[in-house]
């Protein structure tokens, strides 16, 4: 006989656990809402108004930020997930010397992203090892300037190598899933390589693509030590556009304008994506 | 009707690292032909089945396909559909999506594949199962998926990897029926993989036994069974009495008087034993319970065990010298026979087989 179970105790058991997140999300969410409509104001009079919202909306610094991060955020995520495919089908089935280099390319993701950002700027800086590098096999005369691209480029490469690894671990699963029959009888079937990735490969791993998209853009539109120390310095991330308007000027709640902005720029622009994924994946299956 | 070999394997043999998976393999298949490859596990049926396929290449030898070498031709390019023992369904794919994947490949128009689709659909009875995930069926119907996709292809030769070994007794019993008559009807050629001999013995037009990456045997499932030609053949299809023999005396041409472990008996044989000593045997349902041993061939024993089967009776029987190990006689009907029941029985002559001694 089934048995009935109790809502209470149902609640009261997931509560250690979600009440927790709850509370933890919901506090952070809550205080910066009311902080962004003139509460909780560290460097002035607390009350309401949308005065806040109306200068940060008419800021051309700020939505300059939201085009770059969005740049970085997307190139980030599609480049991490591209590069870490072939990779994952790779991995599929094990070889001698395959955990030791899958190890290796996981590597980063034990490194901070700080510990990453100097290391990378010393390797690229104006008498770092690239350029000496270069110059010794004489194919520059004079060091050439890389650090702080006008284009992110750097942020975006320390994205990868920081990023790829997780893509690498969430598509890798999701391949090795895949069993060996269902792809020697796509083949079989006279699916050539290609057509095995997009008919079979790609829609069976939609699911961890997608995770490791939202993942990985969530992460790299919150990003700010790339940012900081590899970043151009013409534009700002969003990141740092709202410590410097919190730290220049002191606009706690100008910050929390920008930071609400900031989570709904990662929820929407990771469910575009991974939708975007997902029609992209449909459309090679057809 | 083509008369060249749908498949020649010529000379085929592959190695992973030391081991030999298969060994110096050749075979013709005729169009139409029903071919098992029967063997226990390891003794490269399935690598042969996919060196066919064009998923492994062979280390040497050739595989001619209606007469064109194809070894090197990779699976996707061949003339050749396989069903897996898994049945390989692509589970984000409907059953109809499945049955036409193949025919989308093969860039066939779209009202041709709707066509094929159709009438496959309605051959394996999934008409109304059409716009299901696999995963919404039922083991039979998953294979009877399979098998409608593979026959979708019009391929000449469908490979079948143990496709029913998913299967629970009387399903796949039904299904086997099912796949005779859809061969039948459709006159392609099958190269069935199986370690099931009965299922081998019920479907093959030709059985080719394997041991070891080796072809044993390959002959009619009635020679497989009668004429085994050898002690590996004899105990793995069907069940066999063997005993290590001498031959005692000559008779004529073809009749022997050979010494056993459960004494001298007559043999007959068109061919005649290789050496003086050898195995023979014969199978249970050769022996024939009399009432009282009247001479040759007659033999007195106790039953050790009983077993009743509804249509036949299996009786595990002992000399009463009591030196001679245990042996199995088959009797029909439903007569039953009491643990330690003493019964007479007859070995036709001509029902005891030399079998050559090299396995």
């Amino acid at each position: 006989m089934k048995e009935k179970s109790d809502p209470w105790l149902v609640a009261l058991l997931l509560l250690p656990g979600c009440g927790l997140i709850v509370l933890l999300v919901g506090a952070v969410v809550v205080m910066a809402v009311v902080q962004s409509v003139g509460y909780f104001n560290f460097a002035g009079e607390s009350g309401f108004t949308l005065s806040h919202w109306k200068d940060q909306m008419s800021s051309h610094r700020l939505w300059r930020s939201f085009g770059y991060s969005l740049k970085i955020a997307t190139l980030s995520s599609v480049l991490s997930v591209l590069a870490a495919y072939p990779l994952a089908l790779w991995f599929r089935k094990p070889f001698k010397g395959s955990a030791f280099i899958s190890s290796l390319l996981k590597a980063p993701l034990l490194v901070h992203g700080l510990v990453a950002a100097f290391l990378y700027v010393n390797f690229i800086s104006f008498n770092g090892f690239l350029n000496q590098l270069l110059m010794f096999i004489g194919l520059i005369h004079d060091p050439i300037r890389m650090q702080n691209d006008e284009r992110g480029i750097g942020v975006i490469i320390l994205q990868l190598w920081k990023q790829m690894p997780f893509a690498l671990l969430l598509l890798t699963g999701a391949v090795q899933a895949i069993g060996d029959d269902i792809l020697l009888a796509a083949q079989d079937l006279g699916a050539p390589a290609f057509a095995r990735f997009r008919k079979v490969i790609a829609p069976l791993t939609l699911k961890s693509l997608q995770a490791a998209l939202v993942i990985i853009f969530i992460g790299a539109a919150g990003d700010y030590s790339f940012q900081v120390i590899a970043g151009p310095v013409n534009v700002n991330s969003i990141t740092q556009y709202m410590y410097i308007i919190q730290n220049e000027s002191g606009g706690w709640n100008q910050a929390a304008v920008v930071a609400i902005m900031l989570m709904a720029f990662s929820l929407v622009g990771s469910l575009a994506l991974a939708a975007i994924a997902q029609a992209v994946v449909k459309r090679g299956q057809a | 009707m083509k008369t060249m070999n749908a498949l020649t394997i010529d000379h085929v043999s592959l190695s992973f690292d030391d081991f030999r998976a298969v060994d110096d393999v050749s075979f013709s298949v005729k169009t139409g032909e029903f071919i098992t490859l029967l063997g226990p596990s390891g003794c490269g049926k399935t690598t042969l089945l996919k060196l066919i396929g064009g998923f492994y290449q062979p280390d040497s030898g050739k595989i001619l396909i209606d007469g064109s070498d194809v070894t090197k031709v990779p699976p996707e390019r061949r003339d050749t559909t396989m069903c897996f023992q898994s049945y390989a369904l692509f589970p984000h794919l409907t059953v109809a999506e499945n049955i036409v994947f193949g025919l989308k490949q093969k860039k066939i128009r779209k009202d041709v594949r709707d066509e094929r689709l159709r009438e496959v659909a309605r051959q394996v009875a999934l008409e109304t199962q059409l716009s299901k995930l696999p995963s919404m069926l039922s083991g039979g119907q998953q294979q009877r998926v399979a098998l409608a996709r593979a026959m979708a292809m019009r391929s000449g030769i469908i490979l079948f990897d143990e496709p029913l070994s998913n299967l629970d007794a009387k399903l796949r019993d039904q299904v086997r029926f099912e796949m005779l008559q859809l061969q039948k009807s459709h006159g392609f050629t099958a190269i069935y993989v199986t370690h099931d001999q009965s299922e081998a013995l019920a479907m093959s037009d030709t059985i080719i036994v394997l041991n070891r990456g080796r072809i044993e045997q390959i002959g009619t499932p009635d020679e497989i069974y009668k004429k085994p030609k050898n002690r590996f053949i004899a105990d793995f299809i069907g069940t066999a009495n063997i005993f290590e023999a001498r031959i005692a005396e000559k008779i004529d041409g073809r009749r022997y008087i050979v010494e056993t472990s459960m004494g001298r008996f007559a043999a007959e044989s068109e061919n005649p034993p290789q050496s003086d000593k050898l195995f023979v045997c014969w199978r249970p349902e050769d022996a024939v319970l009399t009432n009282t041993p009247r001479g040759e061939n007659d033999f007195v024993s106790h039953v050790e065990v009983s077993v009743y089967q509804g249509n036949k009776t299996d009786l595990l029987v002992r000399m009463p010298e009591g030196h001679a190990p245990t042996f199995r006689i088959q009797t029909a009907g439903t007569v039953r026979h009491a643990d330690g029941a003493r019964v007479s029985f007859h070995i036709p002559a001509g029902c005891v087989k030399f079998l050559e001694a090299t396995s």
